[in-house]
């Protein structure tokens, strides 16, 4: 894999008056990699797009997308980006054909059979009036626009909240075509299976800070290990060891997290206390996510 | 009945601002005509002159209503009354769809449908705020009248024939929002209703005739196939009745009846006229920025283009009819020679040159609302979509500026050509449709200039984009058209660029002034583009 960085930002700051929605973040987006863009509502993923898009100017810090200004020069990026928005909404005059056409015709015009392809597959009535259209429909159009022309880099904004679990599946399909094809994705998610099914990398960003930002082994790597334990005398001697979080005594059993670096000295004191049964299992991914979003403030 | 109290609350609470602005502003216009009347009329002579030159005038009736006495009260129902009352009417439609089908639209009935409240229970509620707004709207207008100085008895009639035309609109869009699939299309046909009774009004007003001594006038039988009509007959102010406004009540609970009943026999969603399916692809023109800002503008051209050549045939076929009832009466004629400078000038000149002077302003609505419709793209999410395009915001506000330009200028011409068409169908004279499309063209560039000014306030101060580009039209409209009647200081009137425009045939095209105007809408929408490039996208 190449490593060109496709979107670099740093230190990127951007406040609506008193509000601060971005706080210095740092973001590394590589050639041919699907990014997951994570983080609870509010965190200032939508803010950070839009900055990428040249849309909003930043506060302080830069940005750039393809070595270019986003906000110098937001047109020569657009030429290669493919955006599908978090809430797409739509002319109601127009229907979802045109709105395609037109979405497409900007960038440079929709591969005609790709368009047919894509309106087969996400099962797609083009011809009602946009404002009869659900939110998944209306998310369609935009996501029929966006994959019926090549783009270099695609930015997709939660793109799949609106779509049933079978239009979810042909959206997956169609990012690993494009990235297949050498494109970047960058995609903001709540959805973890998706997440964990695409995304190369991700980052976790929270209050408009990065959080976390790695592979999906590294991260799991950097999470706790939950150990159940039954037939411990003495469940003190766990407690007390560092890196030992949320212990709780169930019967004759412990329940209990550990970190990667205090699992040497938590097996050792297992082993001692004359333990009978162990489990112990990999952090998910969502217990994971869940710490980094409701981690209180 | 819980429900409907509980519905009703709701819908009250959600319409605090906008009823507050609607039944705001018609109090104060109602304050402020009863107020000019009288401070500006308080002489009986000349309030008689007024109404004499208006009685004789089937223009004036067209636009205005019928004369009924000079008093001051009369003289004050005659000028503003027609015009409240279609405000009036357009509230009360606004009101009633915007609760009915467009939130059936949104999916916010479907919400509330499933509690346990029968189907027409929300179409209730609805009927009895706009009832509520009506009444309110009654009050008000009595203070405002009362409190401009006029008589009270007749300000209460007064006030009830304005509600009165309100109540019967909301039965009338309570009705449509039944049959039309859309809000917006249950919007467009409920107010061009309205238009439409103001209209029956007007040219059955303009038949009426005028008693001897030009004072009042008597209707054709086509104005009382008008709600305006029923209201007009009351006659606050000489001869007070409420027996007329008996009909609109009749009207109101036929109409209301008849929505509820459609409402608990039709499912939620479902509409008389269903909503069309369209082209699966977009043809050449849907593909670029430009063909979008005019897709999104067309329907509202060809809707002024509808009401200005309504207009243009009024002033080509009433001009020469002015003309001969003035040259009938000297004093009439000597009248009118006085009120216009330079002699020369003939009647249904002067009187198809201020009706031109009005297209002006249509014009100008247009064009402004093309560039307002910026804001709601940006506002409604659709920029976000269209400028992450290589789109750049400059092309973006170009097409915009441009499809805003061709609106003035359509509308402008196709003004002039009905007014010359109908003027040519009667002279015989063909040159008569170019000379008046080239008179209503020179009031274009005044409206170009709103144009500009609606692009700056969207560039400069996105937040009030709508509320300044309706509000400067709306003054400048004031100020050119009320200027005079109010005796505002000469600086001021020269304020709103409708004061710059040559009222052609009457005067001389003034090419400097138009050239000014131009080269400022031209500054205007540069800094526009420029600072447009500056801020940020808002949502």
């Amino acid at each position: 894999m190449t490593t060109a960085p496709i979107i670099t930002t740093s230190a990127l700051t951007k406040r609506f008056g008193r509000a601060t929605a971005l706080d210095g973040l740092d973001l590394h987006v590589d050639e041919g990699e699907v990014h997951g863009f994570l983080g609870p509502n509010g965190a200032g993923k939508s803010t950070t797009i839009r900055v990428l898009l040249g849309l909003i100017k930043p506060s302080s810090g830069t940005a750039s997308v393809f070595g270019l200004d986003p906000w110098a020069d937001p047109e020569t990026i657009h030429r290669d980006v493919a955006y599908v928005p978090g809430d797409v909404s739509l002319w109601p005059g127009l229907t979802g054909g045109e709105a395609i056409d037109l979405l497409a015709s900007l960038r440079g015009g929709a591969e005609a059979a790709l368009r047919a392809e894509l309106i087969e597959q996400f099962e797609f009535d083009p011809r009602k009036k946009a404002r009869t259209y659900s939110k998944g429909n209306r998310q369609k159009v935009a996501l029929i626009a966006a994959f019926a022309r090549p783009a270099r880099l695609y930015i997709l904004d939660e793109p799949s909240s609106g779509l049933d679990p079978v239009m979810e599946s042909v959206f997956r399909q169609q990012v690993q075509r494009v990235r297949a094809a050498g494109a970047t994705v960058l995609l903001s998610s709540h959805v973890l299976s998706e997440v964990e099914q695409l995304c190369d990398r991700v980052t976790i960003i929270r209050e408009g800070r990065v959080v976390e930002s790695g592979s999906l082994a590294e991260l799991r790597h950097l999470s706790r290990t939950s150990f159940r334990v039954s037939g411990m005398a003495d469940a003190a001697a766990v407690r007390a060891l560092p890196g030992v979080h949320d212990l709780v005594a169930v019967g004759d059993s412990v329940e209990f997290e550990a970190d990667a670096d205090a699992i040497p000295a938590v097996l050792a004191a297992v082993a001692g206390g004359g333990a009978h049964a162990v489990t112990a299992a990999p952090a998910s991914l969502e217990s994971l996510f869940l710490r980094h979003y409701s981690e209180t403030r | 009945m819980n429900g409907l109290g509980v519905i009703l609350l709701s819908q009250l609470k959600r319409d605090r601002w906008v009823l507050t602005f609607w039944l705001g502003g018609i109090g104060l216009l109602g304050i402020s005509v009863a107020t000019a009347i009288t401070t500006q009329f308080a002489d009986d002579a000349e309030r008689t002159a007024i109404i004499q030159i208006a009685a004789a005038n089937p223009a004036f009736l067209f636009l205005r209503g019928l004369p009924d006495g000079v008093s001051l009260g009369a003289v004050a129902f005659f000028q503003g009354f027609a015009f409240t009352a279609v405000l009036a009417g357009l509230m009360s439609t606004f009101l009633v769809v915007r609760h009915t089908r467009a939130d059936e639209e949104a999916g916010r009935a479907e919400l509330l449908g499933a509690t346990p409240i029968a189907r027409s229970t929300m179409l209730a509620a609805t009927l009895v705020l706009g009832t509520l707004a009506n009444v309110a709207l009654v009050g008000l207008l009595s203070l405002a009248y009362i409190g401009g100085g006029l008589d009270g008895g007749g300000s209460v009639v007064a006030a009830f024939a304005v509600g009165a035309v309100g109540l019967v609109f909301v039965g009338v869009a309570a009705l449509v929002a039944q049959l039309m699939p859309s809000g917006r299309s249950a919007n467009g046909v409920a107010s061009a209703l309205v238009i439409g009774a103001y209209l029956l009004r007007g040219i059955g007003d303009a038949l009426g005739t005028p008693s001897d001594d030009l004072l009042s006038a008597t209707p054709s039988p086509i104005s009382w196939l008008s709600p305006i009509g029923w209201g007009q007959a009351t006659r606050p102010y000489t001869e007070p009745t409420l027996l007329p406004l008996l009909l609109s009540l009749a009207v109101f609970i036929v109409l209301a009846g008849a929505s509820v009943a459609v409402r608990s026999r039709r499912d939620l969603g479902s509409s008389l006229v269903p909503e069309r399916s369209g082209r699966a692809s977009a043809r050449f023109g849907g593909r670029s920025v430009l063909g979008l800002a005019w897709r999104l503008q067309r329907a509202t051209v060809l809707g002024w283009v509808a009401g200005v050549v309504v207009l243009g045939a009024i002033a080509g076929g009433l001009g020469p009819v002015v003309a001969e009832a003035v040259a009938e009466n000297d004093t009439l004629a000597a009248l009118i020679g006085s009120l216009v400078p330079g002699s020369t000038a003939d009647t249904a000149e002067v009187f198809i040159a201020a009706l031109l002077g009005i297209g002006g302003v249509l014009a100008a609505a247009a064009g402004v609302q093309a560039m307002l419709r910026l804001r709601a793209e940006e506002v409604e999410g659709r920029a976000e979509l269209l400028l992450a395009t290589p789109v750049s915001r400059a092309r973006w506000l170009g097409a915009t500026a441009l499809v805003a330009t061709a609106s003035v200028l359509i509308v402008t011409v196709a003004l002039g050509v009905a007014t010359g068409g109908v003027l040519a169908r009667s002279s015989g004279d063909g040159a008569d449709v170019l000379r008046y499309a080239g008179a209503a063209l020179a009031h274009a560039p005044a409206a170009l200039v709103f144009v500009a000014i609606a692009a700056l306030a969207f560039a400069l101060v996105p937040r009030v984009t709508i509320a300044l580009g309706w509000g400067l039209l709306v003054i400048g409209l004031f100020l050119g058209q009320f200027g005079e009647l109010l005796q505002l200081p000469g600086w001021l009137q020269a304020v709103s660029p409708f004061f710059h425009s040559s009222a052609v045939p009457v005067v001389e095209f003034d090419v400097v002034a138009a050239i000014i105007l131009l080269a400022m809408t031209v500054v205007g929408l540069a800094v526009a583009l420029i600072a447009l490039r500056r801020r940020d996208l808002t949502s």
